[in-house]
């Protein structure tokens, strides 16, 4: 009983859990700012660490001890409450996705809602923080990402809730170990489904088709502004852990997650898998401009809804 | 200043993540064309570290290019006020550095010294994109050499 506590413990704390996210976090952003520059014919970070693979944390540590900046017009509770969610949520939700084996962490029936909840309001919090800090420009920055979340809201959970109908399964890792058992990889039942979820996930971490909130070349850095020291220093960090959680979703619900292959444990399966979807995106990243909002807005409602639509009911004739 | 400063942890994270800002203060665009030819793929700063913010509030070092014009200098003084210590600023072109043509124009306060303390000066007309990067480098040998005292 002791024992059992105690490797949970231990497993909550480094492996897989917030040790080995936070490093999973910053290695994934140093492979996202390598991949983009060699795709923009450039070098990326190369003289910090080996190839520059300590920059984010280089990034980090600078952060953490620059001084601390509180506008006389910001609302400090929410301006200190902000940086802590956006980095606490999606550590939590990382908690009840399979990494290891069959079993994430955190496991329960309906852990795919708990999911939902937390996208939402970790967008929520983007909204919040951004209007109350006091700058017109993380005003407007606030209100673009809740206006965007109108727009990439329902086909989101469309995209995310499709892979649970045929697993017949509202648990994560019930529904990646179904894909995996049965050799039925959600990529190739339902692609459709997966392009939305794509899509919707650039959308969600404000990457660059959809990095509208964020704008640099517009509204300076959109809702994250007034953020300095510590607190940037948690956003950012919050931003990989993100990044993280997103291709750890596209690999537990569309490519059957952590499975074993042979000798190979499952851990490297998934973080082939997991580094597939991260580069994907990387990739989609860096192909395109930015959208106006309300071309995201028509757009999300004209093709990615009907789309995400289509799937479901295909889906739902099929199974 | 910050109790921390000193650790050489620290120290290795700015000498090694230092971003800019950048901030024209009225000048001819000659010396900004040469600074974003620094910062995107044939000269690459991020290679460095240095990557380019929009705002005040993330950066660490204030590249100023222009003679400061009265129309400007309060808005850059704002701007440098919104920094988060530790800051540093670099003054590119001859232009910041002393005001050089239009040192004794009506409108023209001179160059950014006149204002705040200048870390590096890079002198040219415009200076070349290997000479902004000298620049850089020579600020962060100098931070470096700050710290250790």
């Amino acid at each position: 009983m002791v024992s059992e506590a105690l490797s949970f413990i231990l497993q909550l704390l480094i492996f897989p859990g917030f040790l080995f996210i936070i490093c999973l976090a910053f290695f994934s952003e140093w492979v996202l700012r390598k991949f983009v520059a060699r795709i923009q014919n450039r070098m990326g970070p190369t003289y910090t660490g080996s190839g520059g693979i300590l920059q984010p944390f280089a990034d980090f540590i600078k952060l953490l001890g620059k001084e601390d900046i509180v506008p006389a017009f910001a609302e400090r509770t929410y301006f200190t409450l902000t940086p802590l969610l956006c980095l606490t949520l999606p550590l939590t939700a990382l908690f009840i996705l399979p990494m290891t084996g069959h079993r994430a962490l955190i496991s329960f029936e309906g852990d795919l809602i708990f999911l939902a909840f937390i996208f939402t309001t970790l967008t929520i919090m983007v909204f919040l923080g951004g209007f109350l800090s006091g700058s017109v420009f993380s005003m407007v920055g606030g209100v673009r990402a809740a206006t965007q979340l109108l727009g990439y809201e329902i086909p989101f959970l469309l995209a995310l809730f499709g892979p649970a109908i045929p697993a017949s399964s509202l648990s994560i890792s019930k529904i990646s170990t179904w894909q995996a058992q049965n050799n039925a990889w959600g990529l190739w039942t339902q692609p459709i489904g997966f392009g939305v979820l794509v899509i919707c996930l650039l959308a969600e971490l404000e990457l660059l088709p959809f990095d509208i909130p964020e704008a640099e070349t517009e509204i300076v850095a959109g809702w994250n502004v007034e953020f300095t020291g510590r607190r940037l220093a948690l956003v950012r960090l919050g931003r990989d852990v993100e990044l993280v959680l997103a291709s750890t979703i596209l690999a537990d619900l569309y490519l059957g997650g952590p499975q074993q292959v042979w000798i190979i444990p499952p851990i490297i399966i998934f973080l082939a898998k997991m580094f597939a979807c991260l580069l994907l995106i990387g990739y989609l990243k860096t192909l395109f401009a930015r959208f106006r909002i309300d071309q995201v807005l028509s757009g999300m409602w004209k093709y990615v809804i009907p789309a995400a639509m289509i799937q479901f009911i295909i889906l739902k004739l099929i199974w | 200043m910050i109790p921390t400063a000193r650790l050489g942890l620290l120290r290795w994270a700015r000498r090694r993540s230092p971003w800019i800002i950048h901030f024209n203060t009225g000048g001819c665009n000659g010396c900004d064309i040469e600074l974003l030819a620094a910062l995107t793929p044939k000269y690459d700063v991020e290679r460095f570290g240095i990557l380019l913010k929009g705002s005040p509030r993330h950066a660490d070092i204030l590249a100023v290019t222009g003679p400061v014009t009265n129309q400007t200098r309060d808005r850059l003084l704002r701007i440098y006020e919104q920094m988060p210590e530790p800051k540093y600023v670099i003054a590119i072109g001859t232009c910041a550095v002393s005001g050089a043509p239009f040192w004794d124009c009506y409108n023209v306060v001179g160059g950014v010294d006149k204002l705040f303390p200048v870390d590096v000066y890079v002198p040219g007309c415009p200076p070349r994109p290997e000479a902004i990067i000298q620049g850089f480098v020579k600020l962060l040998e100098k931070m470096e050499a700050e710290e250790d005292e």
